[in-house]
């Protein structure tokens, strides 16, 4: 058959669309342009998420990591373009997300990583999981407690970033009522379990921890087109 | 024209009703929504909102017994102090749907900051919202706004709330609890507009474009 004139990828699919090469080849090539690239069927099987969701995502994560190094890796930088569109920024929480969703701490994320690290946000994702993340989130230090200092730094760079100066008594107000509601030993930090109790009495802290938008993943990445693999499960 | 084969098979109504839909003169949505075959077993549609329900559901709020019982001394409570979490979750940089570049349309909540009182950015937004047409439900510093005329997905239900960041700076929440997005944006045009001297910083002011 004529090999059109295609990128390669595209060119991979369309052989193995047409039994030319295998799945093994196909998974290698994808392998190799994307280390860290895990099958779809497998990683929907572990994730809430659908093989057409897994693949959707795929798109969207080649997009993000062929931004700035065409790696198949999405770097620090990569994240910040994809987060603020354009507008590069060093943003605290941007950083603490991209550290998050580096799971194995390389400095980059990759597919996997980044399938596994929406799952949490998935609506249908255990409350407990969320609940996890968000206090991983915010204990800066990794001291496995929110310090009363690291939430002041995050207070600041919010203030910051939405224009609003407060005087530093008036932010040493906030965090006193909140650490008062919320570090029941009173002990200058906030543990795992009064996390947990707090943000029960506060549900509206962990909106964060759900993407509405992840429900029309599928929608928006449409990759059926050259890459499902879902005709190929028999159903 | 002739009729394709296939239509003898199919209602002689539906068949007549399709003709009409394929001729120069197009019959419009209106129409056919008054044409018999149509109208058989019709049920207009129920609008579902596409989001999850709020965590924080005001619909809750005013179910509860609370409301039921005289509330003369509430009016000297204070709004509800926002913890310094709920600020920092406003940050875009945890703005995750971001990453998904859709285009979002137009935005079903909206925040600004005050630096007025809260009672009196309460009198305010009453004051713009109703020459606007709407019906205010008040409780604490807690607000439902219906627009009395319904619009394209039903009424426009608004909700509001006051919280206090700092003694004399307040974060006020705009939301939209039910009908259609645009309809919402427009209010939020409006009401803006009424209240510039309420506003210290809008959400745009806050997005800190460079």
């Amino acid at each position: 058959m004529l090999i059109p004139m295609l990128p390669l990828e595209k060119t991979i699919h369309a052989l193995w669309r047409h039994n030319e090469i295998g799945d093994v080849q196909k998974r290698t090539y994808l392998r190799i342009q994307f280390p860290g690239y895990e099958n779809p069927v497998a990683l929907a099987s572990e994730t809430a998420f659908s093989v057409s969701e897994v693949e959707a995502l795929f798109e969207l994560y080649k997009s993000i990591s062929g931004s700035v190094i065409d790696d198949g890796l999405i770097n620090k930088e990569e994240f910040q373009l994809a987060l603020f569109k354009n507008q590069k920024k060093e943003n605290l929480f941007a950083n603490r997300i991209f550290d998050l969703f580096d799971v194995k701490k390389k400095g980059f994320i990759d597919f996997g990583d980044f399938v596994r690290s929406l799952n949490v946000f998935h609506r249908n994702a255990p409350l407990e999981e969320k609940i996890d993340y968000s206090f991983k989130l915010y204990d800066l230090d990794g001291t496995g407690f929110i310090e009363r200092h690291g939430v002041k730094q995050m207070l600041i760079a919010l203030l910051c970033e939405s224009q609003m100066k407060l005087a530093d008594e008036t932010v040493e107000i906030i965090l006193d009522k909140t650490f008062m509601e919320a570090d029941a030993d009173q002990d200058g930090k906030i543990d795992r379990s009064e996390w947990q109790n707090f943000v029960s009495k506060y549900p509206s802290l962990l909106k964060i921890m759900t993407l509405p938008y992840l429900r029309d993943i599928t929608t928006t990445f449409p990759s059926f087109v050259f890459n499902s693999e879902v005709d190929e499960i028999a159903t | 024209m002739q009729s394709p084969v296939y239509y003898a098979l199919v209602n002689p109504n539906l068949s007549i009703l399709m003709n009409m839909c394929f001729i120069f003169q197009r019959i419009t949505i209106p129409e056919i929504m008054k044409d018999e075959w149509f109208k058989k077993n019709y049920k207009p549609p129920v609008f579902y909102e596409k989001e999850d329900a709020d965590l924080d559901d005001v619909q809750a709020l005013f179910k509860d017994s609370e409301e039921y019982r005289v509330t003369e001394k509430k009016e000297e409570q204070q709004p509800t102090a926002m913890n310094a979490f709920e600020l920092i979750s406003m940050s875009r940089g945890l703005k995750l749907d971001n990453l998904f570049d859709v285009e979002q349309g137009f935005k079903r909540e909206t925040r600004f900051t005050s630096k007025c009182p809260a009672n009196e950015i309460i009198s305010k937004i009453v004051k713009a919202a109703k020459p606007l047409g709407f019906d205010i439900h008040k409780k604490n510093y807690k607000m439902r706004l219906e627009n009395v005329k319904a619009g394209r997905k039903g009424n426009l239900n608004v909700a509001t709330e006051i919280f206090q960041v700092a003694p004399s700076l307040h974060m006020v929440e705009v939301r939209k609890a039910k009908g259609d997005t645009l309809e919402f944006h427009m209010f939020c045009k409006n009401l803006s507009s009424s209240l510039e001297d309420v506003v210290w910083k809008t959400e745009e002011d806050m997005q800190e474009t460079k």
